[in-house]
């Protein structure tokens, strides 16, 4: 309290030698380890006590801001190798639905009565805005796919879709499954996750959106469409690409129709496979890029803070001389 | 004429490449695949295929899938594939050992279909592996 105390004595004595910046900086809410009676003082008075109290407020938030620029820089660089090792199996498994889209064709546009949206998102934050997109775009298809002859729901996987979807789309969630990451994505796991997800919802035509990754700055939001072996059947009467689908002999059980289930089972979790890893890979490229963004700006501030922390410094030593030269010439003076 | 043959595993494309012949084993049993194939679109069991390349027989234990042949075009989906050579003859005796013994304590019908389900596999991989074996 001593310190302080001739600290305050000082401040008094430098009165109004501050800039505005400085005391901006202050009244912002910001980290600082002195007691709340102290601030609030400093709060008093502002033209007093700031300029040596500052110095200290300022050291204490370059430091701060400095380990998160640590911080963020680590998380980028753990961002790239996880993103260099999930790409290759991404790039991999585009080939699992390639054959599907070949054999049943893609029709995003095909209406139905019953729409199961499933929406990947990622289990953690600060991946930028990926997340968000998801969610828009499957509450927009939502709208449009919700009328009074048909009926739409959401399948959920990720924290933070859930978190985002829950707010005012609840009732509609029929699933919603979480840390799917936590070991690194196989084709058994999503296996496991259709199943469940066949067993507690039923539907004519599922819509997975999810991110496709492009590059390591851009991905397109995507929605995969897969159908019902009934709607399956039913097109195929209709003509069309399905319609070709009557020109292939089907073989592998009793009846067209449970090989087409099997045949419309694996291709759901084909897609999911391709949309899970898809998304994992532009959820860590845009990690990076946030990543690398906050560690510049943390960089930019370090910058201003230490220009301002300078000046302050520099303006108390040269006050202090002036006072100390000033003293002793009065002293000199008058001996 | 040939066939063109693709094989795709979630990980990876295991074989993408000209052939003549195949056999594979489907739901109904096995069938075999010549150039100018009608159009088909079969399931697959966890079997044995064997494919000729250039008058020689090779090989590949597959885990189950679809399979579509079309104008010689053949895709496989599987949900894995080994080829013969490329499985260790003595891992895999190992495993169809343990999975055998496995069957035989195997109580409740679950634990049976599971390790029924297992040993198939087990089994097929040591077919492909030593042809010999099972003729």
């Amino acid at each position: 309290m001593a310190s302080s105390a001739t600290l305050r004595r000082e401040a008094r004595r430098l009165g109004s030698l501050t800039s505005s910046w400085t005391v901006q900086t202050l009244t912002r809410p910001c980290q600082s380890p002195l007691p709340s009676p102290w601030l609030q003082q400093t709060e008093e008075v502002p033209s007093f006590g700031v300029r040596a109290i500052s110095t200290q407020i300022v050291r204490n938030r370059m430091k701060s801001i400095k380990s998160i620029q640590k911080i963020t820089k680590a998380m980028k660089m753990v961002a790239s190798s996880k993103l260099r090792a999930i790409q290759t199996k991404a790039e991999n498994s585009r080939g699992l639905w390639q054959p599907f889209t070949a054999l049943l064709g893609d029709v995003p546009g095909i209406d139905v009565k019953k729409n199961v949206f499933v929406t990947v998102t990622s289990d953690k934050g600060l991946c930028g805005g990926i997340n968000s997109t998801s969610v828009k775009i499957s509450k927009a298809l939502f709208k449009m796919a919700s009328s009074p002859e048909k009926e739409a729901r959401y399948v959920v996987l990720g924290e933070k879709g859930k978190a985002l979807l829950q707010r005012d789309s609840k009732k509609h969630i029929s699933l919603s499954i979480t840390e799917t990451q936590k070991n690194p994505l196989n084709f058994t796991q999503v296996s496991m996750i259709v199943d469940e997800i066949l067993k507690n919802v039923e539907y004519d035509a599922i819509r997975v959106c999810f991110n496709k990754f492009q590059s390591i700055v851009s991905f397109m939001p995507t929605m995969s469409t897969v159908l019902s072996p009934e709607v399956v059947e039913k097109e195929s009467e209709m003509g069309g690409k399905l319609g070709e689908l009557d020109s292939y002999e089907i073989e592998g059980a009793e009846t067209k129709g449970e090989v087409l289930q099997n045949l419309t089972e694996f291709h759901f979790v084909c897609a999911l496979f391709n949309a899970c890893l898809e998304n994992a890979c532009s959820e860590q490229g845009a990690r990076m890029s946030a990543m690398d963004s906050s560690s510049r700006n943390a960089g930019e501030m370090l910058d201003k803070l230490t220009l301002s922390y300078n000046r302050s410094r520099q303006a108390s030593i040269t006050t202090e001389l002036i006072e100390i030269i000033s003293g002793a010439s009065a002293l000199q003076a008058k001996a | 004429m040939n066939l063109n043959l693709r094989v795709v595993t979630p990980n990876r494309v295991v074989w993408d490449s000209e052939v003549q012949e195949i056999i594979l084993a489907t739901n109904n049993g096995q069938m075999g695949v010549l150039p100018n194939h009608t159009a088909l679109v079969t399931a697959l069991d966890i079997g044995v295929m064997k494919i000729r390349l250039n008058a020689q027989w090779s090989t590949m234990a597959l885990m189950g899938g679809f399979a579509t042949i079309d104008n010689n075009e053949i895709t496989l989906l599987v949900n894995n594939a080994e080829r013969g050579i490329d499985i260790d003859l003595q891992e895999a005796q190992e495993s169809f050992r343990l999975a055998a013994a496995d069957r035989a304590r195997a109580e409740g019908k679950r634990q049976a279909i599971e390790a029924d389900v297992a040993l198939k596999r087990a089994r097929t991989r040591l077919e492909a592996a030593d042809a010999l074996l099972f003729r």
